[in-house]
């Protein structure tokens, strides 16, 4: 995997440096990136706070003696996440529970309607049908919105196979919220794609 | 790009081409303005696209956020005062300074204290040949 330039370069040799405010800014940009894929991976919202506290720890002790140019920090700290949620998902094969780990989020924003967090834990809930590499392979490139080359690389496949896995994983979300989508389906005619020149960079 | 290639593409990554390999942006974008049957083949991606999109969001917890906060302390990240680093550093400068210069010092001393006790025990050794010599001579006649 090609290491473009990091964005988090200079926040993470500040952070290694102790630099308060550094740290207060790393957890501002990270934490909810962290904790949304862990609760998206796990479907649990007390697991998800406890891998994303692990994961932090973990990066404010790698802060100090992390090299630039070697990986994206970002790349690097999903690594991690990923590596804790996949622990505790095996856990849960080793040592099945009668309860399925559903709690939900009992956070709900403000400006969230109700039938929006209905909506959205619906969402999650399909999510959390799929089988883990499919999941893995959406939550990584379209909720996380990494490239399809840092996805496969963290994924350690192919750039095919991730299409393969998305793919798969999309169609059974299609069909498990089918009911879902004519709400929301754009009018023929309308050019719905978005195609602006946001730079996300290293996709293939 | 052919319409099957952006078919398996919109499956794959949906309707926003910022999510699409680089190198097929340009070609599919250029596809969906000549073809109606690219177009409908992205509104239907991005059918699916926001539905996904209302997925829930978890919030960070003030709590958690505190924990977070506590733990880079935990860990040892804790600010260094720039002057205190300069004078740790100045202060293990002189040290070591002073710690080389002990060395350079023991090991002169050696090597001249060596020097004096062999020059020593040579002239002890001449001047017990010496008297030798004069018994002998003596003794012998």
């Amino acid at each position: 995997m090609g290491v473009t330039a990091d964005p988090d370069e200079d926040l993470v040799r500040r952070v290694g440096q102790g630099d308060p405010a550094a740290i207060q800014a790393l957890v501002a940009r990270k934490l909810p990136r962290v904790l949304n894929l862990a609760h998206r991976m796990l479907g649990d919202a007390v697991e998800a706070e406890d891998v994303a506290q692990d994961a932090m720890l973990r990066a404010w002790r790698q802060a100090p003696r992390w090299t630039p140019g070697k990986a994206k920090f970002d790349t690097w700290l999903h690594r991690v996440a990923l590596n804790l949620c996949y622990d505790r998902l095996r856990r849960r094969r080793e040592i099945p529970t009668d309860a399925p780990p559903e709690r939900p989020d009992e956070s709900p924003g403000p400006d969230r309607g109700l039938l929006a967090v209905e909506t959205g834990e619906r969402v999650n809930a399909a999510l959390r049908l799929l089988p883990d590499r499919q999941r893995e392979a959406i939550v990584l490139c379209h909720y996380q919105e990494l490239t399809n080359i840092e996805a496969a690389g963290l994924m350690e496949i192919s750039v095919e196979a991730l299409e393969s896995l998305l793919s798969r994983g999309r169609r059974a979300l299609r069909q498990t919220l089918s009911d879902m989508a004519p709400q929301t389906r754009v009018p023929d005619g309308r050019a719905s794609y978005r195609d602006a020149g946001r730079a996300r960079g290293g996709g293939r | 790009m052919t319409i099957e290639r952006l078919t398996q593409l919109a499956q794959a990554y949906g309707a926003d081409l910022r999510r699409w390999p680089d190198d097929a942006r340009v070609d599919a974008r250029a596809l969906a303005a000549a073809d109606p049957a690219a177009r409908r083949i992205l509104d239907e991606a991005a059918a699916l696209d926001a539905v996904l999109d209302a997925s829930a969001r978890a919030e960070a917890r003030p709590a958690l956020r505190d924990r977070v906060l506590a733990s880079a302390i935990e860990a040892g990240l804790r600010p260094r005062a720039r002057r205190a680093f300069g004078l740790d550093r100045i202060a293990w400068t002189l040290g070591a300074g002073w710690a080389a210069a002990a060395c350079a010092g023991i090991v002169a001393g050696v090597g001249l204290t060596s020097h004096v006790t062999a020059d020593d025990r040579a002239d002890a050794i001449l001047y017990q040949s010496t008297l030798t010599g004069v018994d002998d001579i003596e003794v012998l006649g």
